[in-house]
C-alpha cells in the first residue's frame, strides 16, 4: 500500500517499547505489532488518537504516503 | 446465539439428514432399477421403485439411456445438494457466521440447485417430445415436476450467497482494522 507506518521510528525517538505502548493505549500487543509492521487495512481515529497521545506526536509523524507503491 | 436459533438449527440438521438418507436410498433404488431393467426386466415389478422402461428399451435404446441418465443425474444431484446442506448446517458457527467456507458452500448450493432445475426442465421437455412419438412416460413426471421451483430457488440462493460473500469481505476488513 502507498501508506507507510513510521510508528517504530516514533517509538525509538520516545524510547518506548511495544509493551509499554500497548499498556498505555490499551490495545493488544498483537494488534499493535500488526499496525507497526503495516499489516492492517485500516486504522480507527480512536486508535490513532490514542497512539498520538501516547507518543506525543502528530498523525503525520506516524503515517507517510509514498507515490511509488500503489493499491 | 439465542435458544430458538439453537433449536431451529438442531431441527434443520435432523431434517437434512433424514432427507439426505431418503434421497440416497432413492438414488440407490434407481440404480438397482436401471441394472435390473437391462438384465432382468421381468424382475422390475418386485423392486422398490417399479420404474419399468423395458418397453422403451426395446423400441429405442437411445431414448431409454437418455431418460435414465436424466433420472439418475437428478437423483444424484438432489442427494449431493442435501449433503452440502448437511455440511453447511454442521459447520456454520452462528456466533461468527461470515467466513469464506460458508460463503463457498452457499454458492455451491445455488449452482447445484440450478443444475437440478435445468436438468429437470430439459428432461421434462425431452419426455414431452418422446410422448409425441408414442411413448407412455406419465410415470416419469414425478422426477422432474418441480423444475421451475428449483430454478427460482437457485436464483434466491444465489442472491443470498452474493450478499453473504459481501458480508465476508466486510468481516475480513473489520478484522484487519486496528
Amino acid at each position: 500500500m502507498g501508506i507507510i507506518v513510521n510508528m517504530d521510528v516514533m517509538m525509538a525517538k520516545r524510547k518506548m517499547s511495544l509493551n509499554e505502548l500497548s499498556e498505555t493505549v490499551n490495545i493488544s500487543l498483537a494488534n499493535l505489532s500488526k499496525l507497526k509492521t503495516g499489516k492492517v487495512k485500516a486504522i480507527r481515529f480512536s486508535t490513532l488518537n490514542a497512539v498520538c497521545n501516547a507518543l506525543d506526536c502528530q498523525p503525520g509523524d506516524l503515517l507517510e504516503h509514498s507515490k511509488d507503491e500503489t493499491s | 446465539m439465542s435458544q430458538t436459533n439453537n433449536i431451529v438449527f438442531k431441527g434443520l440438521k435432523i431434517i437434512a439428514w433424514i432427507i439426505f438418507v431418503g434421497l440416497c436410498i432413492e438414488a440407490g433404488g434407481l440404480i438397482v432399477n436401471f441394472v435390473f431393467s437391462l438384465y432382468q426386466p421381468e424382475f422390475v415389478e418386485n423392486l422398490y421403485q417399479t420404474l419399468d422402461l423395458s418397453e422403451m428399451y426395446n423400441r429405442n435404446k437411445w431414448a431409454f439411456f437418455g431418460m435414465y441418465s436424466f433420472i439418475l443425474t437428478i437423483a444424484f444431484l438432489k442427494a449431493y445438494l442435501f449433503y452440502i446442506v448437511i455440511k453447511l448446517v454442521t459447520k456454520i458457527d452462528l456466533t461468527k457466521p461470515f467466513n469464506s467456507d460458508v460463503s463457498k458452500q452457499i454458492l455451491q448450493l445455488s449452482y447445484y440447485t440450478l443444475s437440478i432445475g435445468l436438468f429437470s426442465y430439459i428432461a421434462r421437455r425431452t419426455a414431452k417430445n418422446l410422448e409425441h412419438h408414442g411413448y407412455a412416460l406419465d410415470t416419469l413426471n414425478e422426477f422432474w415436476a418441480d423444475s421451475q421451483a428449483f430454478i427460482l430457488m437457485a436464483a434466491v440462493i444465489y442472491v443470498i450467497a452474493t450478499i453473504f460473500s459481501k458480508g465476508v469481505e466486510y468481516q475480513e476488513e473489520l478484522e484487519e482494522t486496528v
